[in-house]
């Protein structure tokens, strides 16, 4: 197999619950300026193919974005297409673009993914959007929402092992405080696990703070052969390459009950790690990553994810959370930059942004209070839906 | 524009500073509030026959004749033989296996899915069944438990969508 793309060059925009100002094409430009920036280059005219990653027709008002994105930022005429994957949107583009580039249909590819989820529509309403992505006439009639999927599924993992809400509550205090070190982050917040316990119920057991954020911001990742990167970035050589070395990705039964009796966890996602750890050729995942973003929809997923990831074994999840094990000064720090609680969730972005947090990780070129001392590789996880798809990507450094 | 859509359009003031932002003329910004309606006609498919039958207060599930596995909510297609399954009744009584109190309904005013808070969705284990059938159980929320014995009711009264002609309540 060819050598796997090496990360280019990376841009995004602030996280933000709204930016007011800002359209979806104009939030995708200034992201790919930013991204310009960073690899020194003057404009996209030696970039091969673009690939626009972002989950929603209905939020923007606008179908075929994809095209109007790949208009707005000059790749015309090459060759372009979209990627939906629900949550996993972005995480799911970047694996196709990693395939775009190891197959050798291209040197160089543009990952850009938006949303604007924010204001555009009320909270309300965008709870009715996002369930239209749960199975209509049997999850989203009966008042079904993703907040009373994840809930009845952390219940599930209650009764399963006896984990608490005060276990993860410490992911929502956590992930919300070392978004306070990520100057792009849309809710830093200095809060305790009493905090988030006296919150809001809003489907119980989660409360307002286990939830994460609804997100205007876009980002994108510009992935290439290493030969490109050199040739047409100049400023590629100043930090350590880091590689996109592996993929991995796992789909499951769409409604929860079709899962029964494994309603506990994330099938898919131990798929798609057992997938990226044989092509990484990780066997002990805790000690061969040295930080991680994980897919913290709700303060619980985390918990599930850690033993999904093969962190810890199935149970031990939410005493090896409490204990700090996952924290900046932890075994393996994970959602450095604030994960979906603090930094903030444009679905589409979202993957990207957790592989930008990963590589920058890996350049050591994030601020020092969230840098993970010597992180020499990394993981993304990203998923859709209740992980009805489920993607795990590996970057590595390799100076 | 038709009669399905209105609008209302506010205009903000300008902000930012001309000599840093690179996006100066650009801070004008308009944004519309616009009201559309949709009406959609589709079909309930191969899933028809289960719909039909909860206004003759029969509670359907399928059977895959291969493995035996009986899919409630039903199954046209058994997605691990890839065979046809066949109609079989249930008695619609079961038990809570898990369940989430919510406190916002998705829905609102003429909603489909508006619902008066707080509301229990319960996954319920129909006997005779092997998945879990998510529902409405309309139950004091601090008396439900796993493993709490409920059954299928029927509304009886015109709906909306055909899946609200049932919803589980605790059997007495």
């Amino acid at each position: 197999m060819a050598d796997p793309p090496v990360v280019a060059a990376v841009g995004s925009t602030a996280i933000a619950s709204e930016h007011r100002g800002c359209n979806a094409r104009d939030l995708m430009a200034e992201a790919i300026l930013d991204c310009l920036a960073d690899a020194g280059m003057d404009d996209l005219s030696a970039v091969e193919h673009g690939l626009a990653s972002y989950e929603s027709d209905h939020f923007n008002l606008q179908m075929t974005l994809g095209a109007i994105l790949q208009d707005t930022i000059g790749l015309t005429p090459k060759p372009s297409a979209r990627i939906e994957g629900g949550g996993a949107t972005g995480a799911l583009a970047l694996r196709a673009a990693w395939a775009h580039v190891v197959s050798g249909l291209c040197d160089s590819i543009l990952v850009y993914g938006v949303e604007k989820n924010g204001r555009g529509v009320s909270s309300r309403t965008a709870n009715q959007l996002f369930a239209l992505s749960a199975d209509v006439d049997w999850e989203f009639m009966i008042g079904g929402t993703y907040t009373g999927f994840y809930a009845a599924m952390i219940r599930a993992h209650m009764a399963a092992f006896g984990t608490t809400e005060e276990q993860f509550a410490h992911v929502a205090v956590r992930n919300r405080r070392n978004a306070g070190f990520n100057p792009i982050a849309q809710k830093p917040m200095d809060i305790t696990v009493d905090d988030v316990l006296a919150s809001l119920p809003i489907a119980e057991p989660y409360k307002l703070l286990d939830c994460s954020l609804l997100s205007d911001g876009a980002a994108c990742v510009l992935l290439a052969t290493k030969d490109w990167a050199r040739a047409h970035c100049p400023r590629f050589s100043e930090r350590p390459p880091v590689y996109f070395s592996a993929s991995g990705c796992g789909t499951d039964t769409m409604r929860l009950g079709d899962r029964y009796p494994q309603i506990a966890n994330f099938r898919a996602k131990r798929e798609a790690a057992r997938q990226a750890y044989a092509m990484a050729g990780i066997s002990q995942p805790l000690a061969e990553i040295d930080v991680a973003e994980l897919y913290d929809s709700y303060s619980g997923v985390e918990i599930q994810a850690v033993e999904d990831l093969g962190f810890v074994a199935a149970g031990e999840g939410g005493p090896a959370v409490a204990s700090g094990a996952f924290d900046l000064d932890g075994d393996l720090p994970v959602n450095t930059s604030g994960g979906l609680l603090g930094r903030g969730a444009p679905v589409g972005a979202t993957g990207i942004l957790q592989a930008i947090e990963v590589a920058q990780q890996l350049w050591e070129g994030v601020d020092a209070r969230r840098q993970a001392p010597g992180a020499r590789r990394g993981l993304t996880d990203t998923h859709a839906g209740i992980a009805s798809i489920s993607v795990v990507n590996i970057f590595e450094r390799r100076d | 524009m038709s009669d399905n859509v209105s609008s209302r359009i506010e205009i903000a003031a300008e902000v930012g500073d001309p000599a840093t932002d690179p996006w100066w003329e650009f801070r004008q910004v308009e944004r519309i509030t616009l009201e559309l309606s949709q009406g959609y006609k589709y079909s309930l498919g191969k899933y028809s026959r289960f719909f039909i039958e909860l206004e003759n207060q029969r509670f359907l599930a399928t059977r895959c004749d291969y493995c035996a596995k009986v899919y409630a909510p039903p199954r046209p297609l058994c997605p691990v033989c890839l065979e046809p399954t066949a109609w079989t009744q249930l008695s619609g009584e079961g038990a809570v296996e898990t369940w989430s109190v919510l406190h916002f309904s998705p829905g609102s005013n003429a909603d489909v899915r508006a619902l008066e808070t707080p509301y229990v969705l319960a996954y319920v284990l129909l006997d005779g069944a092997d998945t879990l059938f998510p529902h409405l159980l309309k139950a004091p929320p601090d008396q439900v438990e796993r493993g709490l014995r409920v059954r299928v009711a029927y509304s009886g009264e015109p709906v909306q969508h055909p899946i609200h002609q049932m919803y589980f309540v605790p059997m007495e």
